[in-house]
């Protein structure tokens, strides 16, 4: 225990007494202050606080990013490199403390200098009273359910084209399966839709003061501003909406009778247009949460948890490989789950003929499939929606990317440690 | 007999480069043991393999071959390290620690409760002639107050085992004189000592028994008063006095 302390200390000192820590302070300070002359809003308190938010802490934790990668790789490899590390192995000392207590340093550092951001937004913020909100969406099929339901039809259909009909079940689900997260519902004049969000009416029986609104994204197929008028119901609750299409509407919802018991939210057009929504992306359902501080607070333990899942990471390439090898590995692989994604997603040839591409397409999935469970939580869209980051998810996103997957990758380390001398 | 405390049997050492290809056979079948309480000197030319024994004995360095034990275990052993005092060749010590720092640094890392390494680190810094220094960074340090910071961290655990890969190389003759002075007390009061020195004069004065190696082999082995003649002379006649012919001709 006491040795374990002691390379922590070591390595907060080394942090601090370098400079890294200090300066990363004042760059994440200075860069929050300058964001508030530098962006460019639409002039309002939430339109700042949205741009401060995505581009000023965004821009801080961007920069976080990269220095945690460039020191903790450098954790291990600089001292092996300069030989120091053998005066630490020559000790009682197991390889599992020396990774664990360097992680350790890095995180706590790395969460140490992003509280400083943070807390300069909740200032900056005047301590609002605006509250964020639980966002929930409606209960449907999964996109996976919806595409294999879709697949014998798609199949049969004559017009689907030979080309297509040649390439390969899973190929063309994964394209079934695309197009039913973007799949379009129509509400034609004086149609009504209606999506179940379960759990609503007990909510609102025991929170009987709290009005709950409704967020809609409405698009149209013919013109980009076109106009929407409806009416939303919802469990004795309604509210009118009455905007043009391409943006988010959030909607008020008011009381007016109880004693509907049902979950259910509707929307009926009482417009003289077609309106389309994509039911699993554009209908959401908003209630009232805790304060903004909060969510900066909840935000701000799933971004350290993220920092220290590299600083993780770093320590493990940098134990394995020389230390410039280790940097240049881990910007790699930070491009290629960033990006990974939306290139395999994007990538044109979407039946995947040829062997090379398959083989590029596959690798850039098992990455970004690797990636996925620790970096699912990407808090700042939310913080800037004032959509709640919920506490679960935050928690969730510290126990996975601050401790399981540290402890794995710290004994990883270990190993490689031990073979390495 | 007492077991040796450390005991090398048929070591070997290759290293080889990235395709693996051998680049060096640094160490060749090495039979080595030292016991309680004696004071070990491992002596040969540069580059006889001195510096990988020592590191292949503490665990540093894999052997190729061949079987280690240090206190009857594994030299990676916890247990065993737990009782190793080692000062490497050169003293790679943290910039950005003070002296005082680097010693609390060590003392943590054999587990001494804080009151204990306080005590520790106050004596070693007296012993070592570095108290009015220790609040001074030591990457500002000349290379013999490095090498007596680095000897302090090696004595911090109090170790049964001290293992000092040339302990005098960067020191003046005065401070030359301490370390010999403080290597025979501490073996005086039952410390086992392993040294590695070219300087034959040094050795002479604080070892029981050498080993000379050369190209990675023992030369030869025995105890210091048994030698009859002046270990110089013994070394060189082990390991040849080398020739001028290159250096004539250079000259020339
Ligand atoms: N990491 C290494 N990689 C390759 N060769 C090495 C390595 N370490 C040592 N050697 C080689 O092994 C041989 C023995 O080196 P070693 O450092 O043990 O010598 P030494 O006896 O300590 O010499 P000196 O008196 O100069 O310190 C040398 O030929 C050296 O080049
Ligand atoms: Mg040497």
């Amino acid at each position: 225990m006491i040795s374990l302390w002691r390379i922590f200390w070591l390595e907060v000192v080394a942090l601090v007494r370098s400079w890294t820590a200090p300066i990363l302070v004042v760059a994440s300070l200075g860069w929050m202050f300058a964001a508030n002359f530098v962006l460019v809003t639409d002039a309002t308190d939430e339109g700042k606080r949205e741009m401060l938010v995505l581009y000023g802490l965004g821009g801080v934790f961007a920069l976080l990013v990269v220095a945690v990668l460039a020191s903790s790789t450098g954790a291990v490899a600089s001292e092996r490199e300069s030989k120091r590390l053998q005066l630490t192995q020559v000790r009682p000392v197991s390889a599992f403390a020396v990774a664990w207590g360097k992680f350790l340093a890095l995180a706590a550092v790395a969460a140490s200098v992003l509280a400083f951001p943070c807390a300069a937004l909740i200032v900056s913020s005047g301590f609002s009273e605006r509250r964020c909100s639980h966002v929930y969406r409606p209960l449907l099929e999964s996109p996976r359910e919806e595409a294999l339901k879709m697949y014998d039809a798609y199949m049969a259909d004559p017009e689907t084209s030979p080309m297509v009909k040649k390439a390969g079940r899973a190929v063309i689900l994964r394209i079934l399966e695309q197009r039913a997260k973007d799949h379009y519902q129509t509400v034609r004049t004086n149609e009504t839709a209606s999506w179940t969000f379960p759990g609503f009416h007990d909510w609102s029986h025991a929170n009987p003061l709290v009005e709950p609104s409704a967020r809609f994204r409405f698009s149209n197929a013919y013109n980009m501003r076109d106009e929407v008028r409806g009416a939303i119901a919802a469990n004795g609750f309604f509210g009118a909406v009455s905007n043009i299409t391409q943006t988010a509407v959030t909607v008020p919802l008011h009381l007016c009778q109880r004693g509907w018991d049902h979950d259910v939210l509707s929307f009926t057009n009482v417009g003289g247009n077609p309106v389309m929504l994509r039911p699993r992306q554009d209908v959401e359902l908003l209630v009232p949460a805790d304060s903004f501080a909060w969510n900066v607070f909840r935000s701000y333990v799933a971004m350290a948890s993220i920092l220290a899942l590299m600083a993780a990471f770093g320590v493990f390439l940098g134990t394995a490989l020389s230390r410039p090898v280790a940097l240049f590995v881990a910007f790699v692989s930070l491009i290629v789950v960033e990006m990974g994604p939306s290139v395999a997603e994007q990538y044109p040839d979407s039946l995947e003929t040829d062997a090379i591409d398959r083989f590029g397409l596959s690798v850039v999935r098992a990455v970004g499939a690797c990636a996925k469970p620790p970096s699912a939580l990407s808090p700042l869209p939310s913080l800037a929606a004032d959509d709640c980051v919920e506490a679960k998810d935050a928690l969730g996103a510290f126990a996975v990317d601050f401790v399981l997957a540290p402890i794995v990758l710290s004994i990883l380390s270990a190993l490689v440690m031990r073979r390495k001398t | 007999m007492e077991e040796p405390i450390v005991k090398l049997e048929k070591v070997s050492k290759t290293f080889r480069d990235f395709w693996l290809r051998p680049t060096v056979e640094a160490v060749d079948g090495l039979d080595l043991e030292v016991r309680r309480g004696e004071v070990f000197g491992l002596l040969g030319p540069n580059g006889s393999g001195k510096s990988t024994t020592i590191k292949m004995m503490l665990g540093l360095l894999a052997p190729s071959s061949g079987k280690i034990s240090l206190f009857g275990l594994p030299p990676h052993a916890k247990a065993a390290r737990a009782k190793l005092g080692y000062l490497p060749e050169l003293s790679y010590l943290h910039p950005f620690l003070t002296a005082r720092e680097t010693l609390m640094y060590y003392a943590g890392l054999c587990n001494l409760p804080r009151r204990v390494a306080r005590e520790r680190t106050d004596q070693l810094l007296e012993m070592v002639k570095l108290s009015d220094v220790a609040a001074r960074a030591v990457g500002g340090f000349s290379k013999g107050m490095a090498r007596r910071v680095a000897l302090a961290s090696a004595l911090i655990g109090k170790p049964e085992l001290l293992v000092l890969d040339e302990p005098t190389s960067g020191l003046d003759p005065v401070s030359t004189k301490e370390v010999k002075t403080l290597v025979k007390a501490l073996a005086k009061k039952g410390m086992t000592v392993l040294t590695t020195s070219h300087l034959l004069a040094d050795s002479e004065d604080i070892c029981d028994r050498v080993m000379i190696l050369n190209h990675g082999k023992s030369a030869a082995e025995g105890k210091v008063s048994e030698l009859g003649e002046s270990l110089e002379e013994f070394f060189l006649a082990k390991v040849g006095s080398g020739d001028d012919f290159a250096l004539a001709d250079f000259l020339a």
